[in-house]
């Protein structure tokens, strides 16, 4: 069915890509968005996979789906774009926002707040500028496999990199984003001891 | 076998998985070893929170817009059409304001050169000498004595008076 869509597309059935494209957005979507926040850039980078998709449906010899091997083209195409970016933002601890100092002072003290948008969004936060002391490589591995319970061998495969990269990659990560959470707890305390006095 | 409670033994097992992918017996292991021992129960914590906050990551995703599609497949259009065209084409789309002034410049450089008659032997003698030709084109005869030059001054300060 995938091999079928991608040889007509191939063969210039522009209902064929179109169809590619309707089906299989979401997942580049979901992709992108592990790398960029901004919907401009997520819709960006997501143009350019389907773009660079479209020049190499030859290579698609339909051994694995058209969603993995669309994914594999999305993880390289958003790191290249992250790795091809001016500046990537540096891990600060002083500009904790009141709001994060708040929601890791909540979290930290065990009276978890009630989830709600505004609770996830200052997460999200704390959660990239964690993120941001890691290679983008890092992050990606990070992501997946924390964050959205994805196997080693599903990031391997999405990636390219073998399953013991992947592992270290993962235990560096994760080893990295708890000593900066670290830092950002001791920040938060002293924040906060600070406003009760 | 017991396992070993070391602070570094501690922060293995929390690099080694999420703290959601973490069985029993390691968290149990992790809580116990976090109550002795400060810098563990930091890192505890602190492996905790990421965890939340990964997951909270993971799910800000941004969905297609209902245009999406349009767009790609007017890119795609474009980009076949840029392809469609060789190369020397493409080339003179990008140059051609260049060239075009280019040529022009020599046309007029041309016309100058060859359309406008050339100057006769009287209008060279009058146009200007050039300081190199004024030199060497010196005679000794040609050049003022210092006394002549003192007078031809004087002289012009006599007639102002």
């Amino acid at each position: 069915m995938d091999l079928d869509l991608a040889r007509q597309a191939q063969v210039g059935d522009e209902s064929a890509f179109a169809e590619i494209v309707r089906r299989y957005s979401p997942r580049v979507f979901s992709v992108a968005s592990r790398f960029f926040r901004q919907r401009s850039l997520v819709e960006e980078a997501a143009q350019e996979v389907f773009l660079k998709a479209y020049t190499q449906l030859g290579s698609f010899e339909g051994r694995g789906s058209l969603e993995g091997w669309l994914t594999r083209i999305a993880t390289n195409t958003c790191l290249n774009m992250v790795r091809g970016a001016k500046r990537r933002p540096e891990f600060t601890v002083s500009d904790l926002t009141d709001d994060e100092a708040s929601w890791l002072d909540h979290q930290s003290a065990g009276d978890g707040e009630a989830p709600s948008v505004e609770n996830e969004l200052v997460a999200s936060d704390l959660a990239d500028r964690v993120l941001s002391v890691l290679s983008p490589e890092d992050q990606q591995a990070l992501l997946m496999i924390d964050g959205e319970d994805a196997s080693i061998k599903e990031v391997a495969e999405a990636t390219g990199w073998s399953e013991s990269k992947v592992k270290v990659r993962a235990f560096r990560a994760r080893k990295k984003v708890r000593e900066a959470m670290e830092k950002l707890l001791g920040h938060a305390i002293k924040k906060d001891s600070q406003a009760h006095h | 076998m017991p396992l070993k409670k070391t602070a570094k033994h501690i922060t293995e097992i929390l690099d080694n998985a999420s703290i959601a992918a973490l069985s029993e017996s390691e968290l149990n292991e992790v809580r116990a070893h976090a109550l002795e021992c400060g810098s563990c129960r930091s890192a505890y914590e602190a492996a905790r929170l990421s965890a939340v906050v990964l997951k909270s990551r993971a799910h800000v995703v941004v969905e297609p817009s209902p245009f999406f599609q349009t767009r790609v497949m007017a890119a795609l259009r474009e980009q076949r059409e840029t392809e469609s065209v060789p190369a020397f084409a493409r080339l003179w789309k990008s140059a051609k304001v260049l060239v075009s002034s280019m040529a022009l410049t020599t046309a007029a450089l041309g016309v100058l050169s060859f359309a406008l008659p050339a100057t006769t032997p009287d209008e060279q003698a009058l146009s200007a000498y050039s300081a190199e030709s004024v030199i060497m084109g010196q005679t000794a005869d040609d050049q003022l004595s210092y006394e002549q030059v003192l007078s031809t001054i004087y002289e012009d300060d006599d007639d102002a008076r």
